[in-house]
Order: structure tokens, then C-alpha cells, then sequence
């Protein structure tokens, strides 16, 4: 090469290797945040991050997009999320289930040490709920029943050790007692084996039977949160009857630690920002979603605390 | 009441609404066309529109991609092959058969008013028949599903005469390939041969586009390179076709009529299904044509592009359209991904699908089923200026034509994962579809297989489990039961009747099989 190539090609390396640190200071105005949910699109998740998405302009400076990847039981999402740049523009938008369950039962491509909480969107809590025409309207009358007759009465719990079924599966090793355990491909086909009749007793989240337990049709037992629902005021925690399963399920912004710090901090700040809003509570308050957004590192601790109580259940059951 | 109409209707019928409803179609009409690409994907990328437009323009828009991308996958199978979209791999059988017999202009027709039939009493019996047909729906649970999915498998199978053996072999084989991936109620990784790849198992467009398109493309490519290397006049059958001339091949009344029948009973089987939460439109679409065939006078023509096969398939495909909000506006059950989508669009505006969803909202929700009615319409009206054009492009010469298909078809694909890993999988479908052409094995049961395969393993597993391990659960339902007696009276009566018209049985044959 000549001379001049060789200035000129070191010059545009020179300048190429500033523009970063040019655009850091513009982050993350450069391109759209991609929030990515290893869940179908319409769930519960999904609508959580349509929430940030619908205030994204104002305090984001950009779009944040929602995109869905539900492939191979969410892994898809995960791996995607994990091999794209880590620039702090591609993050991951879930609940414990696909990023810790599976890599507690199986070998994942990650660690869970790589992922980074920046957000926490809120806290949904399992329920436990019946048809109201059911023998079973309360938790004491289910396990007096489910005593007398072991392994007769059914619930329908969505996933195998899904966010619903691992509270049945404490509550059954504390309040001795056994029931079918039926999986199901999630909270609505619960929800309609209920209603058909087909299983005695569901295990599910708020948002799936709200419509039903408004109008009546439905029972909910109890939850396994340490606070009762605000949607459901009237449904005790298991706390309250005597059985310590608190194992709610938190929504939870990730971004892999190879995002350097400085970004990830302004992510939180302006998330955190953005959720508190009163556009993003109102949408919030219209959707069912109970918005209680909590930073980096109370949100770090929720998901210690996650990671420590699913291995000591896993370990317990064998799995 | 009435007040209630007349807000709907001012609602519904805005200026703004009616554009996104036609935009909406447009856009739908153009994804549904391009194989990998679909419908769900289109109104996921656009949801955020529900925030800022107005409820009922969202609506509109979401309804008009999704009744478009109905019909545009069956644009894509009829005119070039390729199955749009998963509900139109039943389409694809008879269509495509027909487009090559010179008809393509008819089938496309004949999809059309099917499809808008079905389309329009689905959307009607939602309106009126929602609540009623819910609570039948409610009653399938795994035992029920199971004898569903059996059912459909053995109809489909028998599907070509004659052949029976294959077909249920081709079904085995894609269930099979659907059994790849995770356990449906462990989760646990199987038949994945240690490579991460497969740990999400087949996708359903890759198989589907892969083994209908991409073997054909191969075998007509392989066709091509033979004739020229071989240097021979033309082959016999090249020799023998026409050029396609238009005037034959228009839609007429006793066309028409002679497919009713087909789109009635794809009509009924379709809203029934569609009405079930977790089947699919595609699994309504091959029971529509395995029951037409069965109840077919010219069950013989089925396969080689009978236009009551693609009438069928295509009612039995759209009747799905309105059934499919069933569940989700009478308990907010959402019982496939496209009722979970119009779910959350919904509960972005702040309603909440369910029993309560009426009383608290009857205006938009009037407005909604209004706007569905008048989508039909508008569908009908833009399709019908393009079906012309898309006839026309059927008949362009193969060697131009295929490397764009295949083209489109790769790039869908990609697109529609983003992974090149859907790609491969799509390639290495196509090699599986020209094997199971070269030796004769349908390739629609193999579909149904893959696409059924998934629910008749959980049904069957999940009716195991409440009955505790005890076979004879699965015929203690008295709907179940009545599912298989059904299905095996109907195979019975049809066996006899092929039976009375073979040409060695010394039966003096009616003048006029037809």
C-alpha cells in the first residue's frame, strides 16, 4: 500500500475508534432499544413492555421495541439477547421461568451471573382458584378433600414448574397433602379446563381470571404472595392461612453484563423514570398491570433471592 | 339497544377507520402472500399502533391484515405452489393442481367466495351465537381433543384413495418430526441429537414452505436441467400444454354452485373449530377437505385440482376467522396466537376481554364485530381487482417465476425467525419433500401429522394423567365417543359407496357420475 493509504486508512481507524465514545454520550438516542420477551406476543410480560414502549419517546429519547421470540421454551429469546452487541440497545424483558428454572434443570448456553436486573416492572403473584360452583372454594376445604382422597383432586397449573406450579408443589410438601398435578400449555388452558370442568382446580396469575372472578364464575382461593392482590382484596395469602408460600413472580428488565456500566445505569434511570410516570401508572392502572417499578438493586436482590429459593425447591423435588 | 348500534355504527363507519380497514388488507393481502411471513407477525409488529390511533382505527387495521393475510397465503399456494401461510396448506393441494390444469383463474375464485363465505357466517356467529357455542367448546378437554386430533389424522390419511397405507404412514412420519424438540409436559430436550439447533424443534413454516414449495421448485429445476442436458424435444407433456387462454378459464354460476356444497361443510367445520381453543386453522382446513372428499360425488377428481377441494379448504380455513374470538370474548380464553394478540390489543385500550368485556363496552365492541362484516367486503372488492393480475403471473413460465418463489421463499423464512438456522431447516425440507415425491408418499398427511402431532401427544398425556394411567378414560366421554362412532360410520358409509362404483363390480353405472 502507498503512503497515503496507509494515513488515510489510519485515520479513518483513529476516528472510527472515537465515534463510540461520541455516541455514548447520545445513548440511547442512536437507534430503537429492542426489549426482547421470551414469551408470546399478548401475554402478560409482552404488555408489561408495552407499557415502557408506549412512554419510550419522552424519556428514552427513542423506541423501544417489543419483540417476541418464544422459540424453544424462550431460550431463543435468551441466546438472542445474549449474542447480540452488548451496546445496551437489545435487552431482555422476563419472568424467572425461561432465564432461571430451565438453567437450574439443564445445561444453558449462560450463566445466571451474566444477567444484570435493571428494572423491575412489577411483582405478579400465583392464584390458586376454582369454578364457583366447585366443592373446593377455599384452601382448607382443597386439602381436607385432597387428604381424605391422595391424588384424586386435579390441577390444572400451567407449565411443568411453572411460575404456578411451584407454589402448589410447596404448599402440597407443607400442608401434606397430594393432588394431579396437570400441566397445561399455559394460564388460559387452565383457566378453560376450569371452566369446562375438566380439572377441579387451577393455578394460574391474576390477569387470566380476573374477568372471571369479576363476573362471578370463578373462585380464587388464595396467593402466594406476602400481600394480598389489590385487584382481589377479598383473597387471602396462603401466609395469612397458616402456609409460609410466598413465591411471586417478578417482570423484570435484564441487560448481559458485557453492557458496560455507564449505559446500564442510565437504562435504569430513565426506565425507572419512565414507569413512574403517570402516563405509563395509567396505562398501567388500564391494563391490570400493578406498576411498582424498583431499581437496579432492589431489583438485584429479588432476583438473588429467586435464584436461591428455586434451587432449594429444585433440589427438594429432585429436579 | 339501538343506541348502541347507531354509536357503533358512527364508530365503525368513520372515513379513518374504513382506510386502515382497506390499508390494513393491502398489507395483510401482500404478507400473507410472501411464505414465511405471516399474518400474527404483521398485527405483532404493528400493535403499537393501538396507542396512537384511535380504538377503532387499531381495530380496523388489525382486522384488515389479519381476513388479508387469510386469503393471501391462499394466493401464494394457488397461484405459485407455496403455502402463504400454515391454514393454506390444504389450499395448496387441489390449488396448485389446478393451476397447472389451466385453471387458476377459477380456483382463485372459487377461493375467494369460499373464503368470504365462511369468513362472513364465522364472523356472524360470533355476533349472535358467541356464548352458546363457547360453552360446547368448553367441553373438550384432553380426552376430547385427543379423539379431535385422531380423527383428523385418519380422515386425512385416507385422503388419497388407494394409497391409505402411505398416508397413515406420512402421518406417523410427521408426527414424528413434531416430537423433535421439547417434551410438551417435562420440557425436557429430545430426539435433538445434542444439537442445540433442534432444541426448538421444526418450525411449522420451514416444514410446511419447504416440503410443498422448495421440493417442487427442486423437481421442476431438476426437470429443466434434465431436458436441456439431455437435449431432447420437448417431453410430452410440455408438448401437450396449452397456452393458458383466459377465456376458458372464467368463473361461471354452475362453477360456482357445484362448490357449494364444499364451502358449506368447510363453513360449519370451520367455525366449529375455530371455536375450540388451541386448534388450528390449519387443522380445520384438512378436516374441511377430508370430509368433503368423503361426502364429495367426484371424490376421484380430489388431489388432481378439484375446485371443491380448494372450496373446502378454504371455507374450512376462514371460517376460522370470527370463530377463533369465541373463547376470548366469552371468557377471555384466547385460544390461538392471533385471538392473544387482538387480546392484548384490547387490553392496551383498556378493556378486558371476558364475560364483563360486553356490558362495559358494547359500543366499541359492536363497532369491532361491524367493522369484521364490512372487512369481508372490502376484502372481496380488493382481491377481486387482483385476482386478474395474480392469474396471469401463475402462468408465467415456470424458469422465470421459480427462482423468485424460491427466492421469497428463503428471505420469508429468514425474516420470519431471524435465523438463518429456519433456512436450513427450510432447504433440508425441501430434500425430504422431493424423496416423499419420488416415492409417492402425500405429502398432506405429513402436515396434519406435524401440525397435530404436538396436541395429540398432550391431550393424550394430560387424559392419561386425570385418568390415572387407565386406557379406557379416553372413551368414558360421551362426546368423544361420539367423535370416533362418527368418524368410523362415516368411513364405512364411504368405503361402500367407492365400493358400488368400481368398474369390476358388475353395478350397470348411472349415465352421468357427477
Amino acid at each position: 500500500m502507498s503512503f497515503r493509504n496507509i494515513a488515510l486508512a489510519s485515520a479513518f481507524g483513529a476516528a472510527s475508534l472515537a465515534i463510540p465514545s461520541i455516541a455514548a454520550a447520545d445513548f440511547p438516542s442512536d437507534n430503537p432499544i429492542r426489549l426482547v420477551s421470551p414469551y408470546g406476543a399478548g401475554g402478560a410480560v409482552d404488555i408489561a413492555g408495552r407499557i415502557l414502549s408506549s412512554v419510550s419517546g419522552e424519556f428514552l429519547d427513542t423506541r423501544v421495541d417489543v419483540v417476541s421470540l418464544s422459540g424453544a421454551g424462550g431460550q431463543e429469546a435468551i441466546e438472542f439477547v445474549s449474542s447480540s452487541e452488548p451496546d445496551g440497545y437489545t435487552l431482555l424483558i422476563t419472568d424467572y421461568g425461561p432465564l432461571v428454572t430451565t438453567a437450574l434443570r439443564e445445561d444453558v448456553g449462560y450463566e445466571l451471573e451474566d444477567w444484570i436486573p435493571l428494572v423491575q416492572i412489577t411483582e405478579v403473584a400465583p392464584i390458586f382458584f376454582a369454578r364457583a360452583d366447585s366443592d373446593y372454594t377455599s384452601i382448607e376445604a382443597l386439602i381436607e378433600a385432597a387428604q381424605a382422597a391422595p391424588d384424586t383432586i386435579s390441577v390444572g397449573h400451567g407449565r411443568h414448574l411453572s411460575v404456578p406450579h411451584l407454589p402448589l408443589i410447596l404448599l402440597e410438601a407443607e400442608a401434606d397433602f397430594s393432588t394431579i398435578h396437570l400441566p397445561t400449555t399455559g394460564g388460559s388452558q387452565a383457566l378453560a379446563f376450569v371452566l369446562g370442568g375438566q380439572v377441579d382446580i387451577g393455578a394460574s396469575v391474576p390477569s387470566t381470571i380476573q374477568g372471571g372472578v369479576d363476573d362471578g364464575s370463578l373462585v380464587a382461593l388464595a396467593v402466594a404472595a406476602a400481600e394480598r392482590v389489590t385487584s382481589m382484596p377479598d383473597v387471602p395469602t396462603l401466609r395469612e392461612l397458616g402456609y409460609d408460600v410466598v413465591l411471586p413472580a417478578w417482570y423484570t428488565i435484564f441487560a448481559h453484563r458485557d453492557v458496560p456500566e455507564d449505559r446500564r445505569a442510565i437504562l435504569e434511570e430513565r426506565i425507572l423514570a419512565a414507569l413512574a410516570s403517570e402516563p405509563a401508572l395509567a396505562l398501567g392502572t388500564r391494563t391490570g398491570t400493578d406498576v411498582q417499578p424498583l431499581g437496579a438493586e432492589a431489583s438485584q436482590t429479588a432476583y438473588q433471592t429467586t435464584i436461591e429459593n428455586l434451587t432449594a425447591i429444585l433440589d427438594q423435588i429432585d429436579e | 339497544m339501538i343506541e348502541f348500534l347507531a354509536e357503533a355504527s358512527a364508530l365503525a363507519f368513520a372515513p379513518e377507520v374504513i382506510f386502515f380497514a382497506c390499508l390494513g388488507i393491502f398489507v395483510g393481502l401482500t404478507v400473507g402472500a410472501i411464505p414465511g411471513l405471516s399474518g400474527d407477525m404483521a398485527i405483532a409488529v404493528l400493535l403499537p399502533f393501538v396507542f396512537v390511533l384511535e380504538p377503532t382505527a387499531a381495530l380496523g387495521l388489525l382486522v384488515g391484515i389479519y381476513k388479508g393475510s387469510m386469503f393471501g397465503g391462499s394466493i401464494s399456494a394457488i397461484t405459485f405452489g407455496v403455502p402463504g401461510t400454515a391454514g393454506a396448506a390444504a389450499t395448496v393441494i387441489d390449488g396448485y393442481q389446478a393451476k397447472l390444469a389451466g385453471k387458476p383463474n377459477r380456483a382463485l375464485h372459487t377461493a375467494l367466495y369460499s373464503s368470504l363465505i365462511g369468513d362472513t357466517t364465522s364472523d356472524l356467529i360470533l355476533i349472535f351465537l358467541a356464548l352458546p357455542l363457547a360453552l360446547v367448546a368448553l367441553k373438550f378437554g384432553p380426552v376430547e381433543f385427543f379423539a379431535l386430533y385422531v380423527v383428523s389424522l385418519t380422515l386425512v390419511a385416507a385422503l388419497t384413495m388407494g394409497q391409505v397405507a402411505r398416508g397413515i404412514a406420512a402421518a406417523a412420519l410427521g408426527i414424528m418430526l413434531a416430537m423433535i424438540g421439547r417434551d410438551p409436559i417435562t420440557g425436557s430436550q429430545r430426539l435433538t441429537f445434542g444439537m442445540p439447533e433442534l432444541s426448538g424443534g421444526i418450525g411449522l413454516i420451514p416444514l410446511l414452505v419447504g416440503v410443498f414449495a422448495v421440493s417442487e421448485i427442486m423437481v421442476q429445476i431438476g426437470r429443466l436441467w434434465a431436458s436441456r442436458r439431455l437435449a431432447q424435444t420437448k417431453t410430452k407433456e410440455e408438448a401437450a400444454e396449452q397456452p393458458y387462454d383466459p377465456s376458458k378459464d372464467k368463473m361461471d354460476w354452475p362453477t360456482f354452485r357445484s362448490t357449494l356444497g364444499a364451502t358449506m361443510l368447510g363453513t360449519g367445520m370451520g367455525t366449529f373449530i375455530g371455536a375450540l381453543p388451541g386448534a388450528g386453522a390449519s387443522l380445520a382446513a384438512f378436516m374441511s377437505y377430508g370430509l368433503a372428499q368423503r361426502l364429495s360425488r367426484r371424490p376421484q377428481d380430489f388431489g388432481k385440482g378439484s375446485l371443491e377441494g380448494v372450496a373446502a379448504a378454504e371455507a374450512g380455513n376462514s371460517a376460522t376467522a370470527g370463530a377463533t374470538f369465541i373463547p376470548l370474548f366469552a371468557f377471555g380464553i384466547p385460544g390461538s396466537a392471533t385471538a392473544a394478540l387482538f387480546g392484548a390489543a384490547l387490553i392496551m385500550m383498556g378493556i378486558t376481554p371476558g364475560p364483563t368485556m360486553m356490558q362495559s363496552n358494547m359500543g366499541i365492541i359492536y363497532a369491532l364485530f361491524i367493522i369484521l362484516i364490512y372487512a369481508n367486503l372490502a376484502n372481496l372488492i380488493i382481491s377481486k381487482v387482483l385476482l386478474p393480475v395474480y392469474s396471469r403471473l401463475a402462468m408465467i413460465q415456470p424458469r422465470f417465476v421459480l427462482p423468485i418463489v424460491l427466492g421469497l421463499a428463503i428471505l420469508g423464512t429468514y425474516a420470519a425467525g431471524n435465523s438463518v438456522k429456519d433456512v436450513w431447516m427450510l432447504l433440508a425440507a425441501g430434500v425430504l419433500g422431493v424423496g416423499l415425491r419420488w416415492f409417492s408418499v402425500p405429502l398432506g398427511p405429513l402436515v396434519l401429522g406435524f401440525i397435530v402431532g404436538p396436541g395429540l401427544e398432550e391431550s393424550l398425556r394430560q387424559a392419561l394423567m386425570l385418568g390415572r394411567n387407565d386406557w379406557t378414560h379416553l372413551v368414558t366421554s360421551p362426546l368423544a365417543l361420539g367423535i370416533y362412532l362418527g368418524t368410523v360410520a362415516l368411513l364405512i358409509g364411504f368405503w361402500l359407496f367407492t365400493r358400488s362404483r368400481r368398474p369390476d363390480n358388475r353395478v350397470p353405472t348411472k349415465g352421468g357420475a357427477a
